[in-house]
């Protein structure tokens, strides 16, 4: 068994390039984020004579829209259907409206196409069920995106037979997406100080550095995979998030256990030995725990549907993430750490007789 | 060896019948009854799952400030919050609407009318002035029980509390009340929105930091006028716009292939503990069981919020479960090599590998409880099925597992390949580190 705390640049190294990576893209590129954080459209439409599926709906707004877009949520009210499609990232306030028109077009295209175009009964404007429609209507003075649409629906004509319908236009604000995510980068921070007193108070202020450190660590570099590779971001990645930071620490926390422990029993060893000798000691239970869990979260991803994919994945990456910086990490840190301390305190000493004696 | 024997079977029977009533439920008579997963009741589905009610508001105010719409779409969050619908989700629509999604709501029309309420408490005197507000309030909080000495019926009422200032004013009107006794002016009214909820008599001077307000309520509308007063009141009146009831925004497949992958991962982690830990990985099994039990019965029975995150984030949580078990069996088996007998190893085990599974189930559950208490929204709903997973998880692992391999002793059963220790394991020694 080779000795992890000796090759400690390696992965010390590997660390410090992800992380590097991670911070460079999430400055530059940022995210892809979804209408929860960005903004964006929701569109309804009346459609008749022809039943439909949700998912029916999904594929064809996902053909309409092209270039691997999709609506980020399809919902069915009686005969209505509300698309939601989110604002491209960067988007400027005129360039909003010309995003919503032109994904109206494609997708009112796209679905009489499918469904038929809207033909009417004819009815005179008497109708009871015309209150209801006009109340629908978008308030034209106020959102200048659907203003466009109250001119374009027809809001006279009768009752729909067949075919389908515009028949509300609104855009969406993303304060809830965001509002969420503030909130919850605001509770990481507080549950990241509390873990690191709670630690300090169990083990040593080292220990809780090291254990709050590999956190972050883990956290950021999960943020950057998804900056990286622009996978789509949703409230549910923040609930992923904090899953990872939930459990991350973990592992972190067992090999800190058996540090305590064999520092507590040891006379000889220097730290790198007690370290090296703690995390093998740990290491079928790290790699049992990563695999039983893996098993559960990876038939989730490769059974789910698509939106409970999307949530699995990055628990997937913070468990691959947390094991390798659990392992290859946090004891070879804490190591270093200690000696660095022992070293300066003998500094400071002058050459005192603290011949790397433990407590 | 019979007693072990008659102690397993006990435990094992437990379990089992756990897990039935998590999966079925059980009824005792119509009125008490502790409702199952497949129960129609047992389990309140997100908005993703069922569906549910959107309703639109619209300020019944020209020109609403940016400010006063983010406050209006702050206040209706937080209402929801209070009235436990944390998966429900507000955005703002256009410049003047807010958009509120509510999963799987029972009565939409009481939902439009008690989000959409002003919410402007005051407390007038005799003489229709105001004494104070809304504002004098810190908090609010909806109760059951009697209200008045010597009455034994009991009602719901809502308690709250004032701050200093609201403290002074309101003692300063019950003594002014209580001296107009004679001119029969001596109550003070309590309006919300202009409606009077409660007028009582004051016949002393009251100096207190709290009040209740009696009222013919029923639960749910004691809870929601509590937690209108708590958020406070809105800037401007809110007017319906519209109300539809949407289909969940996942197919009906998403929830079956969710379940299915739920049950295929518990029975691949079953059979991972059996292979790895053979007999104690059996024990883990039936621990396990016990904790899959346990977790259907407080989904069911507390209500909470599932979306296909939480759902996911449960199946993930079995996996994780047994995260204490595999701990303190690699120690046992540590002991084992040590040339231990099994029942000092078992013990010694368990003992020494107490210390990280507290601690590092500690820290997690400082992650959760402040999701929880600090939490809005999704996130709220989150930390407390996260809370839920580490607390059950860590009871069977410890207790359950404990017991199950104390019988299996208890009853002989000492070899120790059936403790995952292999042949070559004792021949060589392999433990390496600083251990005498």
């Amino acid at each position: 068994m080779f000795d992890i705390v000796q090759k400690k640049w390696v992965f010390f190294g590997i660390s410090i390039v992800l992380c590097l990576i991670s911070i460079v893209s999430l400055i530059f590129r940022g995210f892809n984020l979804d209408t929860d954080f960005s903004g964006g459209i929701a569109l309804t439409y009346e459609v008749k004579g022809e039943d439909f599926s949700t998912e029916d709906m999904s594929a064809i707004v996902s053909e309409a829209l092209g270039a691997g877009k999709s609506a980020s949520s399809v919902q069915k009210s009686g005969d209505d259907v509300i698309i939601k499609v989110g604002y491209d990232k960067d988007i400027t306030d005129e360039e909003r409206t010309e995003f919503s028109n032109t994904v109206r077009d494609s997708i009112t295209t796209a679905l009489e196409e499918k469904f038929g175009k809207a033909e009417y009964d004819g009815a005179a404007a008497a109708e009871p069920e015309e209150d209801e429609t006009a109340a629908t209507e978008p308030d034209a003075s106020a959102e200048p995106a659907a203003a466009a649409t109250a001119t374009q629906a027809p809001t006279t004509g009768g009752n729909l037979v067949s075919g389908v319908r515009l028949s509300s236009m609104d855009d969406i604000s993303p304060s809830s997406g965001r509002e969420l995510a503030r909130s919850a980068l605001w509770m990481s921070l507080l549950a990241c100080a509390a873990i690191l007193l709670y630690v300090t108070f169990r083990f040593e202020f080292t220990s809780g550095c090291v254990a709050v450190l590999a956190l972050a660590h883990d956290v950021l570099i999960l943020l950057g995979v998804y900056s990286v590779l622009q996978i789509s971001v949703n409230i549910n990645f923040i609930a992923a998030v904090l899953t990872v930071l939930g459990y991350s620490i973990n592992n972190t926390i067992v090999i800190m256990d058996r540090i305590r422990e064999n520092t507590r029993n040891s006379r000889k060893e220097s730290y790198g030995e007690i370290a090296n000798n703690s995390i093998w000691q740990t290491m079928t239970r790290s790699i049992n725990t990563t695999i039983t869990t893996l098993l559960t979260i990876g038939m989730v991803f490769i059974i789910g549907v698509a939106s409970i994919k999307a949530f699995a994945l990055p628990i997937i990456i913070g468990i691959v993430i947390g094991f390798f910086s659990s392992v290859f990490i946090t004891g070879p840190l804490w190591a270093t750490w200690r000696d660095s301390a022992v070293t300066a305190k003998r500094a400071a000493a002058g050459n005192g007789k603290s011949k790397s004696k433990k407590k | 060896m019979s007693r072990s024997l008659v102690k397993f079977a006990a435990i094992i029977l437990v379990i089992a019948a756990l897990l039935y009533v998590g999966v079925y439920g059980l009824d005792f008579t119509d009125k008490y009854r502790i409702p199952g997963i497949t129960d129609s009741d047992g389990i309140t589905q997100g908005l993703d799952l069922k569906g549910g009610t959107v309703i639109v508001f619209r300020a019944a105010t020209t020109d609403p400030s940016e400010e006063d719409m983010d406050n209006v779409v702050n206040l209706l969050r937080r209402r929801l919050d209070f009235q436990g619908y944390t998966e429900a989700s507000v955005t703002m629509q256009g410049s003047n609407k807010v958009r509120v999604e509510i999963p799987d709501v029972q009565d939409s029309d009481t939902a439009v009318e008690t989000l959409g309420a002003t919410a402007q408490l005051e407390f007038k005197d005799a003489n229709g002035n105001t004494i104070m507000t809304g504002s004098e309030v810190t908090n609010a909080s909806s109760e059951y029980g009697q209200t008045e000495q010597g009455i034994s019926r009991s009602s719901y009422y809502i308690s709250m509390e004032f701050t200093p200032e609201g403290q002074q004013k309101f003692s300063e009107a019950t003594k002014t009340a209580a001296a107009a006794a004679s001119s029969n002016m001596n109550y003070i009214t309590i309006e919300m929105d202009g409606n009077v909820l409660t007028a009582p008599r004051v016949h002393e001077q009251i100096d207190s930091d709290s009040c209740i307000i009696t009222g013919e309520f029923t639960a749910d509308e004691a809870s929601a006028l509590a937690a209108n007063i708590k958020s406070g009141q809105l800037p401007f009146s809110l007017a319906v716009d519209e109300v539809k009831v949407v289909s969940a925004t996942l197919g009906e497949e998403a929830l079956s292939k969710a379940i299915t992958a739920g049950i295929i991962g518990l029975i691949l982690v079953l059979l991972f503990m059996l292979l790895i830990y053979r007999l104690q990985g059996l024990m883990a099994d039936f621990a396990l069981m016990f904790y899959v039990a346990v977790v259907l019965i407080l989904l069911a029975n507390f209500h909470i919020n599932i979306t296909l995150p939480g759902i996911a984030g449960i199946i993930l949580a079995i996996g994780m479960a047994v995260d204490a078990n595999v701990v303190i069996f690699e120690r046992v088996k540590e002991e084992l090599k040590l040339g231990k007998t099994v029942r000092s190893a078992v013990d010694a085990g368990f003992n020494r590998a107490l210390s990280a599974v507290i601690d590092s189930n500690v820290t997690t559950i400082i992650s959760a409880v402040i999701l929880w208490w600090l939490g809005t929204g999704t996130i709220k709903g989150f930390g407390i099925t996260l809370l839920m997973g580490i607390v059950v998880s860590m009871i069977s692992a410890i207790f359950v597992t404990r017991f199950l391999l104390k019988q299996m002793i208890g009853m002989n059963v000492k070899n120790t390949w059936l403790y995952g220790l292999n042949k070559s394991d004792l021949s060589s020694e392999s433990v390496k580190g600083g251990k005498a």
